[in-house]
């Protein structure tokens, strides 16, 4: 399935895709609130960008410092080629401690590794302590927005999930009632848990520290509960200094949802005595983009989410119709480097507005790689046959004005006689399922033109 | 396992581009001022509560928490004994938890936690609620004159910003999730 057709799906509820286009424009409103009110946010936007670029030209070096700092602070530091051999290590991390239960705070390498299902197919109890994620995990869905996973839901939706799975009173949909029982659920499941695992949002290489930004606490009392956290992080997410965490911390909330700053920005460094911290470091096709000049500015994101809640076409699609990891216009240009065929479609899945290049806070140049992208795919033979034969009678039509003269005249007299439904018929014309053309004017611009000539 | 590391750093030598600068970062400074850090605080569901002094601190928390007992503290006598080593069941009956916090962040009313003022590591996210004692003059602007104050993060510590909350059902916000249910901030 295309992207189109998955969004057909989103918008047979018309009420509901009205209700998520207008909540995520809603978010977006309150990150312009204060993002507006930082008179330096365009200079941090800067320097986030360039902190980025600098560490992406000596990632190598990078990596090996932090490598090298986090080994003095007692942390063990693991190299995962891709999701597999992630999975592998993270496994064999737990079997090592006989552990069967796991608590899990977010990351959204994690799901790209799949790791869930790979824990749970070996017998595993893997709990997802975000809130957003519990849900959707109970559901056996995937998140539909890097920092809001279950923005696709309604309370209803998620009342009737907690009826079933913790056994609320059915029909009780309401927010803090529901947030209370998940509070009770989980703190059994951190309690219990033996082993931790969380995402990262920053690391820094020269002190070796991993940080994590959470709202909920999820990460810090898994983490802190449990004897051996594994800390999951694709390696772009590298900064150099401490220092450079003051320009994040400042603009990743903000672009996020408006917050001035997430509630927990915890900073784990050592483990506690007689605990283990281990850190996985997946690469996963990030060298390969690293290597593509027009797509690697990608590996800059900080999964602030900004690009998705501004996009006209992710609002009003839903983060499904994306079918991939990170959905959104940073997903449209993540993903094709995965698997161009695969996801041919979301690079197309845009109006390129720029809007998304606009918001995001380390300046990714997202519409123009989303641009750079269709190039690719048309080169590589990976768009659609309808878009291919359509583009190629266009080129012939523009480069022959004859024909372009004729063609108009045809279509001009041809639409005044033709029925609707052969001129609107979804078969050949998809442009007009929820369009109607415009009333064919009488003569051309150039007929009008050659008039007024005549006239004078 | 070391053979992907080698093949990684390999791919990344290959790959990366020539080298670009690294920025310096101005000291970008704004309003340290009491006020902006308590306005913000109370803004993210933060309390604010100025107090004369430590000294009579069990009188103050027995007058926020009539109902709760347990309590764990560096900063005034504790009815619960917590270190390192305290078990998960003991700490999850903490009721509430009185902290030193070492300064605020006026932007953001965010307060540095860092693990030595802990007690326990889970201390401050197991606690039903959590009080931190913080002096009115150690306020900073911004992030970046946090970050240079700090010089560095220790072993483990936090950046804490109101009590634990989520906005996933709906975007209804609800206080409460996982962490402490409320964050009181008593200043000295
Ligand atoms: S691409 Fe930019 S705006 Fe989008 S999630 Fe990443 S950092 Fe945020």
């Amino acid at each position: 399935m295309s992207h189109s057709q998955r969004s057909d799906i989103f918008l047979l509820d018309a009420e509901r895709t009205t209700w998520h286009d207008e909540t995520l424009w809603f978010v977006r409103q309150k990150r312009d609130k204060a993002v507006y009110a930082l008179p330096e946010f365009q200079d941090l936007r800067e320097l986030a960008s360039q902190i980025k670029n600098h560490t992406l030209s000596k990632l190598d070096h990078y990596l090996v410092q932090f490598e090298e700092a986090a080994t003095r602070n007692g942390v063990q530091v693991h190299w995962a080629a891709d999701a597999a051999e992630h999975n592998a290590i993270v496994l064999g991390l737990i079997r090592k401690h006989n552990a069967t239960r796991v608590v899990k705070s977010k990351s959204m390498l994690t799901e790209e590794c799949h790791l869930n299902p790979h824990l749970i197919k070996n017998g595993i109890e893997v709990i997802d302590t975000d809130l957003g994620e519990r849900i959707i995990q109970m559901r056996e869905e995937a998140p539909s927005h890097v920092v809001l996973p279950a923005i696709h839901l309604k309370k209803e939706d998620v009342g009737d999930t907690f009826h079933i799975h913790l056994g609320t009173t059915k029909g009780n949909n309401d927010p803090q009632q529901l947030t209370e029982a998940a509070r009770q659920h989980l703190r059994e499941k951190f309690l219990a848990g033996e082993v931790a695992i969380s995402g990262v949002n920053f690391a820094i290489a020269e002190t070796g520290s991993v940080v994590v930004c959470t709202n909920e606490g999820n990460a810090d009392l898994g983490v802190n509960l449990a004897k051996v956290h594994i800390a999951c992080m694709g390696m772009e997410k590298l900064i150099p200094r401490l220092s450079d965490l003051s320009v994040f911390t400042r603009v990743l909330t903000r672009s996020a949802t408006g917050q001035p700053v997430t509630t927990y920005t915890s900073h784990f460094t050592k483990p506690a005595p007689g605990k283990e911290m281990h850190i996985v470091i997946v690469d996963n096709g990030r060298t390969k983009q690293l290597g593509r000049p027009d797509f690697r500015a990608s590996l800059k994101c900080i999964r602030c989410g900004a690009c998705m809640n501004t996009c006209p076409v992710y609002r009003r699609s839903g983060g499904h119709s994306y079918d991939f990891t990170i959905p959104g216009p940073i997903g449209a240009i993540l993903s094709p480097n995965i698997d161009m065929r695969k996801h041919a479609s979301l690079p197309f899945a845009s109006t390129l507005c720029g809007s998304c290049t606009d918001v995001c806070p380390v300046k990714i140049d997202i519409h123009t790689q989303l641009y750079k992208w269709r190039q690719v795919l048309a080169a590589e033979g990976e768009i659609p046959a309808s878009k291919k034969w359509s583009m190629r009678l266009l080129s012939s039509v523009l480069s022959r004005p004859g024909m372009y003269g004729l063609g108009g005249k045809m279509a001009r007299q041809g639409l005044r006689f033709l029925p609707h439904g052969l001129t609107h018929a979804k078969g050949y014309n998809p442009w007009a399922i929820a369009r109607e053309l415009p009333e064919p004017p009488k003569q051309s611009f150039r007929e009008w033109y050659e008039q007024q000539q005549k006239v004078k | 396992m070391s053979n992907s590391r080698e093949k990684i750093l390999a791919a990344v030598k290959a790959n990366q581009p020539e080298e670009l600068p690294l920025p310096d970062v101005p000291a970008f400074t704004g309003d340290g001022s009491l006020e902006k850090f308590t306005t913000i605080l109370e803004g993210i569901g933060g309390k604010v509560v100025p107090i004369r002094g430590i000294t009579h601190l069990d009188v103050v928390v027995q007058e926020l928490f009539p109902t709760d007992e347990r309590v764990a503290s560096t900063l005034m006598a504790s009815s619960v004994l917590v270190d390192a080593q305290t078990p998960i069941e003991v700490l999850a009956a903490v009721d509430i938890a009185v902290l030193q916090g070492e300064f605020g962040v006026a932007e953001n009313g965010t307060i540095w936690l860092p693990e030595a003022n802990m007690l326990n590591r889970a201390l401050p996210m197991i606690t039903q609620h959590l009080v931190l004692v913080l002096d009115h003059k150690q306020i900073v602007p911004t992030m970046h004159q946090a970050y240079a104050k700090l010089g560095s993060v220790g072993d483990y510590g936090i950046f804490l910003a109101g009590p634990s909350k989520t906005a996933d059902i709906e975007q209804s916000l609800v206080i409460g999730a996982h962490g402490a249910r409320s964050l009181t901030v008593l200043l000295v």
